[in-house]
Order: structure tokens, then C-alpha cells, then sequence
């Protein structure tokens, strides 16, 4: 009887023995590139076939500040993704509410045409993006990378937002009106409260999409406005590898930032519930 | 002021090529609940919501404590709405819920304080202030609805089927729980439903509605005892509807004969002989009687062709001699089998004739 036990409790040991193995290697074949890259960038003298660099170092790291201007980089990014943030945010509110509340002929096309630079290969659309740019002087300037992020940025704050408003229970609203507060009161009391959810993912989501975007900013950059992947980029066409970890870890910062946001405030659910309908 | 409340003058309302309301008239007394009773696409809905300024009528004026708003928006006209749906703002606790009107008036906080209490403690929900509209039952959360149309003592109280969300055992305590809330703080009060249990319960006056107009208004009793049209009869209640003929008028009585029978019933309306009437007789004021038993004025000969046994009642399906079928209903103290022959009286005071055929 005992062994009997012992030799099921083997089968459900090795089940899990095997789960676990399946698992682990997925997670270290999606950690080690970046593991790799992260020893690159606080190591010295590391060639050949050896498992760890021999001295470590933060060395990598003065030079990616020094050298490279990342303080500089890390501000132009980051004033381009909070233009392009604040853009697509507003353009998603007027759009959701004008295709929710309003009788449009012809809606789905005009809503298929603002999903387009989703669709589309981005280096296309990034193309005749510099085309129209080079013409308007937009090249090299903060407004003109972050609307061209705008393009890929305003879909995923349609997106999610016209699940938002599609949600709005209309005759809570009509109760605000009845209980004596104004188009502007209930907007602020009660749509934007609950609406904030929406906003909130819309925000996160193009925040990382303009963030991390390269091929557009590719197009339309300047000295003025270099961004973090396309500085990473070119650091490497220079030659500086141990330079470029350095960066690419330091560019990993504000997005792991934003992971852990999202796990302690925003509901995953809510995030994966702002694509119902695509 | 005026004497009404609430005055709806020649209100219409139109949407495309449906007319919701066609030149509806509707007067309410200060302290009255009088409820819109009607089938759905009546109109009831769209009545209701000209009073709240949700919708602007084509046509005619409204006025609320002798104020013309036809014009004035919905947040301006001091009204407070039970929903359906309870519409409670999912973003605040029950207590901000109820304190909302409050806080949009700017009243000082203190007041708002008191006031959130004493709504509160109106509708028996002391002690649940911190809880969140999701952590309440549909009883509750509807009870929350009324503190917060009540807290600021509106002129009017608008109720949009407010218990048609909830299960059968508690509509029935709600309904006399709103009766209760609405009367003790003397509300002028609408109350718009299908149902008309809930508005014969409820109302002090009833207006029944079909196709944006008002067919009859009236308190419970005139509108259950003695209905003007074939349609309000109908939809109130359990109604025999048997076509005749007047035959003569005498005093406050008419004959009329039924395929060569004669009843002889109350005359309500005026009607001219020869004229084309409905009689119109409720199941259970109808009498059975033993086939044996003496006959006499407003007595035929009848079988029974069914019965349903209903509890405190028993139903039976009964054939005239001109194969017209009856319902009626008794209280079960004399049974009857199917098939068996017996005697219908019809009690002249509880027939009515509509002057209409169908």
C-alpha cells in the first residue's frame, strides 16, 4: 500500500518536476538576453568562453552619462512620450466621445482609417512621416517626433477609451443632471472618476509605445531630440557594446517602474478588458 | 401659486414618425402620487422625462410648482428621480451617494451631515454610510436611490419603475415602503410603471396611458370599478366583455339584450336605444348558482366547460346558451365539476357598460 502511495506521489513529483522544468526554461529563455546584457554592462575585459566577466565595474555607466549626453537622451525621451501621451489621451477622449455619442454616417471606416498606422508596416508609415516632416520643419524638434508618435499612440487611446465610455452607464449621469449638477459638475464628479481607470491604461500603454519607439523617431530625429532606442541604436553601430548595455539597462528602469505600477493599481483585467472589440 | 404641482399642457412628443405622447394634458396636486400605468411604448417613459427635462417636448408647455420649465434644464428644475436601474454613482460610498445633491447645492457641512442622517435613517440604512453601492442587495441599493432623490426635499419625486429590478416578495414590501417614505414627507410624486398591482397599491390617483395619450384618470377604485374604455378595463385587472344591444333605458338602469337574453345593469354612461355597448363584469362578481336554484332577474342557464383550482380562488370557464364563454372566479366554498349544469347571476350594480364594441 505504501509503495503504492510512493510510486503515485513519484508520478505527481514528476509532473510537477516537469511543469516546473517547462516553465523555468521559458522564463530563462526570456530573461537571458537581458541577463546577458546586464553582465555585459558592469563587466570588464570579458571575452571568449567564460561564464562570468572577470572584474566588474560601473565604469560602462560613466561613459554611457559622460560620453553618450544619457541625461540629455533620457529628457528628450521623455518629453517626447509625455507630449505623446498628453496628444493621443485628449485626441482618444474627443474621438470615443464623438463616436459614442454622436450618429456618424460612416463611423466604422473613419474608425478603421485611425487604426490604419496599427495595421501597416510602421517603417511605411514612418517614411511618408518624414516626407510631410522634412516639408513642415518638424524634423528635429520634440512636437514633431511626438506626433509622429501620435500616430501608433492615439489608436491604443481609441481603443481602450471607447471601452471605457461603452461601459458609462448613461442614467448615472442622467441621475447627476437630476440631482441638480451641471454638464461641467458631472463631468468632473461623476464621468472622469469613472472614467479614470481608462484614461489611466490608455496612458500607460502609450506611454511605453512612445517610449519605446524606433523606427518613427528614426525618421524624423535630429541632434536636439535623440531618444533612448535610437541612441542604443547607433551607440552600437559605434562599436560601444559595453556603452550600449549600460544604456539599455538604465532605458529598462523606467519601464519596470511602470510594471510594477500597473501590478499595485491598475486591475490587469481592466487593462485586457480595454480591448474587447478590437 | 396654482394648486398643481406638476401641470403637463398639450404635451407632444415625437421620434421620427412614433408619436410618444400626442397632446397630453396632466395635472398634480401638491402631496399627490399619482402614477402613469401603460403598456410598454405608452408613452409613460417619455411623459416622465419632459417632467425632467430629459427630454424638450415638440409641442405644449410644463410647469412644476407654477413655474413654466419647459425651457429649464434638468439640474435647474429642484427634482429628485428613483431609476430602474438604481443609477447610484459606483465611484462613491452609500454615504456620499446620499450627500451628493448636498454638496452640488453647497450646503454648509454640518446640515449636509444631518440631512444624510435623517434620509438615512428614513429608509432604515444606519450604519452601512461606508459601504460601497456594489456591496448592497437591490433592496438596499433601490433604498439608497430614495435617500438620495428624498435628502434635499425636492419639489417633485419622479420614480421610473423603480421596483421592476427586484424579485417578487420584495417589490411587494418596497411598494409599501415608498408609499410610507413618500407620504409621511407629504412628496408631490410620479411614479411611472407596467404594473398594476404596484399602482393600484401605491397611488392616489392612477392615469392609465396608451399610445401617448391618457385614457382614463382616476383614484384605484374608479379606475378598478368603473372603467370608461374597453382598454382600461382590460388592462386592470380580470374583465368578462359580453357585446349587446340596448333595449331601453329606465331611470339609472338599461336593458340590453345579448343574443336574445336579457340583463337589465347599471347605466353609467349616456346611451341611446339601440345603441352598440360592451358589458364589462369582473370573474369574481359574477355568482354561481345550482341549476335547480329559482331564477330570476339576470339569471341563465350556463355550463361549466373548466376549472382551475388557484388556492384562495377557483376558476371556471362557463358557456352561455349563445356558446359565449365566461370566466369566473369564486371563492371555493360551493364546487362545481366540469360539465355540470348551473345557474349565472349577473349582479346589476357590478355590470358596466362601455359604450364601444370591439
Amino acid at each position: 500500500m505504501n509503495t503504492l502511495k510512493g510510486f503515485a506521489r513519484g508520478i505527481w513529483g514528476g509532473k510537477l518536476l516537469l511543469t516546473y522544468t517547462v516553465l523555468l526554461s521559458l522564463t530563462l529563455f526570456i530573461l537571458m538576453p537581458f541577463m546577458i546584457i546586464f553582465l555585459k554592462s558592469v563587466g570588464k575585459d570579458w571575452f571568449g568562453k567564460r561564464w562570468f566577466p572577470p572584474t566588474l565595474t560601473l565604469e560602462w555607466y560613466e561613459w554611457a552619462i559622460e560620453i553618450v549626453h544619457l541625461p540629455d537622451v533620457m529628457k528628450n525621451t521623455l518629453i517626447i512620450a509625455a507630449l505623446a501621451v498628453g496628444m493621443s489621451t485628449v485626441i482618444g477622449i474627443f474621438s470615443v466621445w464623438a463616436f459614442g455619442r454622436r450618429h456618424l454616417p460612416g463611423k466604422e471606416i473613419l474608425m478603421a482609417i485611425i487604426l490604419l498606422p496599427r495595421m501597416i508596416p510602421t517603417i511605411t508609415y514612418a517614411l511618408g512621416i518624414a516626407r510631410i516632416f522634412y516639408g513642415l520643419d518638424l524634423v528635429n524638434t520634440h512636437l514633431g517626433v511626438a506626433l509622429a508618435h501620435v500616430a501608433v499612440c492615439a489608436p491604443y487611446s481609441i481603443l481602450i477609451l471607447s471601452a471605457t465610455f461603452e461601459a458609462l452607464d448613461e442614467r448615472v449621469l442622467e441621475a447627476s443632471a437630476v440631482c441638480g449638477a451641471n454638464a461641467l459638475r458631472t463631468f468632473f464628479f461623476v464621468t472622469l472618476p469613472l472614467i479614470m481607470p481608462g484614461i489611466l491604461s490608455s496612458m500607460i500603454f502609450t506611454f511605453s509605445t512612445s517610449y519605446n519607439e524606433f523606427t518613427l523617431t528614426l525618421m524624423t530625429y535630429g541632434p536636439d531630440t535623440m531618444t533612448l532606442p535610437t541612441r542604443t541604436y547607433l551607440a552600437v553601430g559605434e562599436g560601444y557594446w559595453e556603452v550600449t548595455s549600460a544604456m539599455s539597462v538604465i532605458m529598462v528602469i523606467p519601464s519596470l517602474l511602470i510594471l510594477l505600477f500597473i501590478q499595485r493599481q491598475v486591475k490587469p483585467e481592466k487593462l485586457v478588458g480595454g480591448f474587447k472589440g478590437v | 401659486m396654482s394648486e398643481w404641482m406638476i401641470e403637463l399642457h398639450e404635451v407632444s412628443k415625437r421620434y421620427g414618425d412614433l408619436i410618444a405622447n400626442d397632446r397630453l394634458s396632466l395635472h398634480v396636486k401638491k402631496g399627490e402620487l399619482i402614477t402613469l400605468l401603460g403598456p410598454s411604448g405608452c408613452g409613460k417613459t417619455t411623459a416622465m422625462r419632459c417632467i425632467t427635462g430629459q427630454h424638450r417636448p415638440d409641442e405644449g408647455r410644463v410647469f412644476i410648482g407654477g413655474n413654466d420649465v419647459t425651457d429649464v434644464p434638468t439640474h435647474k428644475r429642484d427634482l429628485g428621480m428613483v431609476f430602474q436601474n438604481f443609477a447610484l454613482f459606483p465611484h462613491m460610498t452609500v454615504y456620499d451617494n446620499v450627500d451628493f445633491p448636498l454638496m452640488i447645492r453647497g450646503l454648509p457641512k454640518e446640515q449636509r451631515r444631518a440631512l444624510v442622517a435623517d434620509a438615512l435613517r428614513l429608509i432604515r440604512m444606519e450604519g452601512l454610510e461606508q459601504r460601497s453601492p456594489r456591496q448592497l442587495s437591490g433592496g438596499q441599493q433601490q433604498r439608497v436611490g430614495l435617500a438620495r432623490a428624498l435628502v434635499y426635499r425636492p419639489k417633485v419625486l419622479l420614480l421610473d419603475e423603480p421596483l421592476s429590478n427586484l424579485d417578487a416578495k420584495l417589490r411587494e414590501e418596497m411598494r409599501f415602503e415608498i408609499k410610507e417614505v413618500v407620504t409621511k414627507l407629504e412628496m408631490t410624486a410620479v411614479y411611472v410603471t407596467h404594473d398594476q398591482a404596484e399602482a393600484l397599491a401605491l397611488s392616489d390617483r392612477v392615469a392609465v396611458m396608451k399610445d401617448g395619450r391618457i385614457q382614463q384618470i382616476g383614484t384605484p377604485r374608479d379606475i378598478y370599478e368603473t372603467p370608461r374604455t374597453l382598454f382600461v378595463a382590460d388592462f386592470i385587472g380580470l374583465s368578462d366583455f359580453i357585446q349587446g344591444n340596448v333595449l331601453a333605458i329606465e331611470n339609472d338602469r338599461a336593458r340590453i339584450s345579448i343574443d336574445g337574453l336579457q340583463l337589465r345593469v347599471n347605466r353609467t354612461s349616456d346611451l341611446t336605444v339601440g345603441q352598440a355597448v360592451t358589458l364589462f363584469v369582473r370573474p369574481n362578481n359574477l355568482e354561481l348558482l345550482d341549476a335547480g336554484a329559482e331564477t330570476g332577474e339576470n339569471v341563465f342557464e350556463a355550463s361549466i366547460s373548466k376549472m382551475t383550482y388557484l388556492g384562495d380562488t377557483i376558476d371556471y370557464r362557463v358557456i352561455l346558451p349563445n356558446r359565449q364563454e365566461l370566466r369566473v372566479q369564486t371563492d371555493g366554498q360551493r364546487r362545481f365539476e366540469p360539465g355540470s349544469e348551473v345557474l349565472v347571476r349577473f349582479p346589476p350594480d357590478r355590470c358596466h357598460l362601455i359604450a364601444e364594441s370591439e
